[in-house]
């Protein structure tokens, strides 16, 4: 059962940035890439710091405190010191507004 | 209402300088300036975050939302057991045999009873609240004092900002008591944030065990509970202190304990964690005269998502002091439990012996163990060592119990109880040890 | 006194490091760091452009992420680093052959003790003598090997395609605060390859030494054994006494690709005012092997925790620590081991001794990550203290996701005990020596690891060191 919730405007995640947002209770980064809103969980797999702290570089979300990087769209751990993925949630976009499915 | 201040962490609708007053407002002086004093000091501690050590483990932003807290509004029910929880009284019926009783529910003390021998020797057993009444002097010397004052840290200072009773336990010289101090706590109104206190004096040449037992059922929302645990033994005194936690699923177990061990003193503690889907204890041991000695014991089982965090510190402050740790714990489901534990020996503190070990048993396949045994040594004279182990069941027991005809299930079940026992067999007080056994083994049941 | 008798025979004595070459350094950046350093550096190297991007990059890093606050003394630090010089060259070109080595760095080597024969024997000696590399020659049965020991910057060049594959891969610029500053203004070093099944009986030696008052080394080394081959590489530096404080911060990255064998040993002797802050991290492959050797003797503070990430299955790591800490030392040294793939097994072992206001600090971490099944490991820490201002901690941090897995940390803390300096007196071995000989009684399991010379010198330095450390 797909569970969108609502959690703000483009506007506060433009191209190129990153934005930290709540979910129902889950702690979520929107990375927009390319003009397409992706979501990840907003927790790094290394040690548990804030993604939405780091940089989009390109497609990928850098964690600013150690250096590790996961691909926007599928959360995937791209380089040590991460060594497993982040979650990554279904986006939607409806007249301006994001919704994510949590569920 | 008073309105949450803007920017200030962990000031809520319930949580603020209003609610501080209220509690106080028929408080003597002292206590209402001590009480304005923590909540400044909470004001201006931040928020603990997983960027300190000490919370590496336990992330606040996800495991406790104060702002969903109330302060409990539940007026004090009556000194009649007959209209007590069934299971608060179950837990009193299992150990009958005490010094003396305190019951305390939803956050008032319903009955304090001691025996009377020991009232006239001058045993003083009763609700901080009337302490505050009847040993002013005692009271004020010591609540917050030296053990846990408000500076020691945000929650620290939010309990001495706001607990609303606890108890008061004084031991005058030379006194020894044969059968323990019993508390039965009973929490019920789920979503309410609830802070006691404990404040144990024990004086020279004095005897005293201390058995303090939390109950509730499982909880619809998150209930927080807080206390603060004041040990003071004095030259020569022997204090046990036992916390045995059974709280049902929803709440969020905090506990703030000190211990000073003055010359000669033996001041041990026992903490066992089975309930509450987050436990947090904090408990340092000082050592502050030659001779001094403190083993501290832990056992912890958890299972579905339970989470564990017990952050130990032993410090050893004079010369010739010993202190013995041990916190054993078992796992299973998802749970996850994290110990970080320090041996510091100061300057000085020549001939120390200091010991520290924990051991993680991973029952499944989901559960995860955090261990960080610290050792900071600033003497030369000293014999201190540390261990920790996380590991699955051992199969040669395994094996070899099955040899003699037991199944899969009944072996691991023996091996676990063989393990978590040897904690309990350190301090094998009258009624806890079959209590706390029968708790694990109604976990163990439903393992597998 | 035997015991003196023993260090004149040896012809050494505490002043034996603490001597200073006249050189003429060629081009010598600004003092302090900043974006005009950051750029001479990548212009004078003539490096490519996203050399010069990813330099650029890291010092914004390092800008934006706070001292540490844990680990030793930083808060002197920040003045320190406005007073060095980020970079040095002392000479244009790298040197051909022994002959056209200058005089004043052979006396260098002649004063650090290297023998004669030794120096020619070294196959493939990279000696960093200030910022760079200025000697290098290559064994030429390796060099037909297909091994390359190079000069960090000349691997840049000759090899951009391997370079680029693994720099900053292992060790990203933004892991801690000193790796961004690294790889800000990172300036000589080693660039390793050892081919597909090549297996080097003689190890890869650099000596190096910081020679330039104020002058900070940010010595990068990458080091890539390929698939089945195996070799061992040595790093061991020793620095003149000054009286201003110095910098040293390395990044040390290396990959030991499946079924290889790696061995990286540092022997660690900076003189007494130095900063010593490295990161030297490993990625293990399936069924390889990687073994960090560390000693550490010298320097004021060093924070170093040499790491290996064991990413493939059956993958072993392994840490051997030494640290010595003296007056006014701080060794906050240690080792990490994370579990990522199965069957991975690991070690770590570490001996420190304190002594007068030493503090020795063992600072690990053993993870074994969810999915990480059967694994297994096992450190032990053992300190040593010699006198009742000296300090000793021991940190280890223990994360395991996998029930499965065998974990286990042991940490002792003894004395000298006195039983044992009578004993020894009642055979009529003076103190100092009896010292000396318990010490390197402590050390002996991991100094018998180390090349026989090396263990020569670990032994002398501890005799001096235990020269008056009772009354």
């Amino acid at each position: 059962m797909a569970s969108w919730i609502e959690v703000g405007p483009t506007s506060e995640c433009p191209v190129g940035e990153l934005k930290g947002v709540t979910a129902d209770g889950s702690e979520i980064v929107l990375a927009n890439f390319e003009g397409t809103i992706y979501a990840i969980a907003d927790e790094c797999s290394h040690e548990e710091f804030p993604l939405s702290d780091g940089e989009l570089e390109g497609d990928e979300i850098l964690c600013i405190y150690h250096g590790a990087r996961f691909d926007c769209k599928t959360g995937k751990n791209l380089c040590i010191p991460a060594t497993r993925p982040v979650k990554s949630f279904p986006v939607e976009v409806r007249a301006g507004q994001i919704y994510v499915d949590v569920s | 209402m008073a309105k949450a201040v803007a920017g200030m962490e962990g000031v809520t609708s319930a949580l603020n300088p209003a609610a501080v007053e209220r509690i106080g407002m028929s408080e003597p002086e002292w206590l209402r300036e001590r009480r304005a004093h923590a909540w400044d000091v909470y004001e201006r501690t931040p928020m603990p975050t997983i960027r300190l050590e000490e919370w590496r483990y336990t992330n606040l932003k996800k495991k406790l939302d104060l702002n969903s807290l109330q302060l409990s509004d539940a007026e004090a029910m009556s000194d009649d057991a007959s209209t007590w929880p069934e299971r608060l009284r179950a837990a009193m019926d299992e150990d009958r045999e005490a010094s003396g009783h305190i019951v305390i529910i939803d956050g008032h003390v319903v009955h304090a009873d001691v025996d009377k021998q020991l009232a006239t020797q001058g045993v003083i057993l009763e609700s901080l609240q009337e302490a505050i009444t009847n040993h002013e002097e005692l009271v004020r010397e010591h609540l917050a004092t030296d053990a846990v004052p408000a500076e020691e840290g945000k929650f620290a200072a939010l309990n001495a900002a706001l607990w609303s009773d606890g108890i008061f336990l004084y031991v005058p010289k030379g006194v020894q008591l044969e059968l323990p101090v019993r508390v039965t706590r009973w929490l019920s109104e789920a979503g309410t944030a609830y802070f006691s206190r404990v404040l144990i004096v024990a004086e020279a040449q004095s005897q005293v065990s201390y058995v303090d037992e939390v109950l509730s059922d499982d909880f619809e929302s998150q209930t927080y509970t807080s206390t603060a645990v004041e040990l003071i033994a004095r030259e020569g005194a022997r204090v046990q202190y036992v916390a045995v936690q059974r709280l049902g699923r929803g709440a969020f177990y905090q506990s703030m304990q000190r211990t000073l061990a003055q010359r000669d003193s033996k001041l041990d503690t026992l903490n066992v964690a089975l309930g509450a889907s987050v436990t947090r204890v904090d408990l340092n041991a000082r050592l502050l005269g030659p001779g001094a000695n403190s083993d501290m014991l832990g056992l912890y089982f958890g299972d579905d998502d339970q989470h564990f965090d017990f952050n130990t510190s032993q410090d050893h402050v004079a010369e010739h002091t010993s202190s013995d740790l041990l916190y054993k714990g078992a796992l299973d489901g998802a749970s996850r439990a994290a110990f970080r534990g320090i041996i510091r020996v100061l300057p000085g503190a020549q001939g120390t012996d200091a010991y520290q070990t924990n051991r993680n048993l991973l029952l499944s396949p989901e559960s995860r163990a955090d261990s960080l045994p610290n050792l900071e040594i600033e003497a030369d004279d000293v014999k201190c060592s540390h261990g920790a182990t996380v590991g699955q069941l051992d199969d040669e027991a395994k094996f070899y119990l099955m040899s003699r005809g037991l199944s899969l299930i009944q072996a691991e079940r023996l091996v676990v109880l063989g393990f978590l026992g040897e904690v309990l067999a350190k301090l094998p007080l009258g009624g806890v040890v079959d209590k706390v056994t029968r708790v694990i083994e109604q976990k163990l049941a439903q393992h597998g | 006194m035997p015991q003196n008798e023993t260090i004149q025979d040896l012809g050494l004595d505490e002043y034996k490091y603490d001597f200073v070459t006249e050189t003429e350094p060629v081009f010598r950046a600004e003092k302090g760091l900043s974006e005009e350093v950051v750029r001479q550096i990548s212009a004078h190297k003539e490096e490519p452009e996203w050399m010069l991007e990813y330099r650029l990059k890291a010092l914004d890093v390092y800008n934006s992420k706070p001292m540490p606050k844990w680990g030793g003394d930083l808060s002197s630090l920040e003045a320190v680093l406005d007073e060095i010089y980020f970079y040095v060259r002392p000479q244009d070109q790298m040197e051909r052959s022994w002959d056209d080595v200058p005089d004043e760095i052979k006396n260098t080597f002649e004063k650090l003790g290297i023998p004669e024969a030794e120096r020619k024997i070294l196959a493939g000696v990279g000696a960093q003598y200030e910022s760079e590399m200025v000697y290098h020659s290559l064994r030429e049965e390796w060099a037909a090997q297909g091994v390359i020991f190079d000069s960090i910057e000349d691997g840049l060049k000759n090899h951009p395609e391997l370079f680029r594959e693994h720099f900053g891969t292992i060790i990203p610029m933004h892991d801690n605060k000193f790796a961004a500053m690294n790889s800000a203004v990172w300036s000589g070093g080693s660039f390793v390859y050892i081919p597909k099944g090549v297996s080097l009986d003689t190890p890869l030696q650099a000596y190096f030494r910081v020679n330039q008052e104020r002058m900070g080394q940010f010595e990068r080394t990458l080091i890539i054994i390929d698939e089945g081959a195996q070799a061992h590489y040595i790093e061991g530096c020793t620095a003149p006494v000054y009286t201003t404080e110095s910098f040293h911060s390395g990044v040390i990255e290396i990959v030991v690709k499946k079924n290889a064998r790696f061995r990286y040993t540092t022997i660690q002797n900076w003189s007494n005012n130095m900063y010593n802050l490295v990161t030297q991290r490993s990625m293990v492959h399936e069924n390889a092997t990687m073994e960090w050797l560390d000693g550490n003797l010298g320097s004021k503070l060093t924070m170093k925790y040499p790491s290996c990430y064991l990413i493939g299955e059956g993958a072993h790591g392994e840490i051997m620590s030494i640290a010595y800490a003296g007056d006014g030392q701080h060794q906050d040294t240690g080792g990490k081991v994370v579990h990522v793939a199965p069957h991975t097994t690991s070690s770590i072992t570490s001996k420190s001794i304190s002594k007068g206001t030493g503090r020795s600090t063992y600072r690990g971490l053993c993870k074994v990550h969810k999915g990480a099944r059967h694994a297994r490991s096992n450190v032990e820490c053992d300190a040593l203290l010699i006198n009742d201002t000296s300090r000793t901690d021991t940190y280890p941090y223990i994360e395991i996701e996998e029930n499965d897995a065998s974990v286990g940390h042991e940490a002792s803390v003894s004395k000298i005990g006195e039983e044992q300096l009578f004993y020894l007196a009642s055979r009529g071995i003076a103190k100092d020596e009896a010292m000396a000989m318990i010490v390197r009684g402590f050390i002996e399991p991991i100094a018998k690891q180390l090349p026989l010379e090396y263990a020569v010198e670990l032994n002398r330095l501890i005799e001096m060191e235990m020269e008056g450390s009772v009354g």
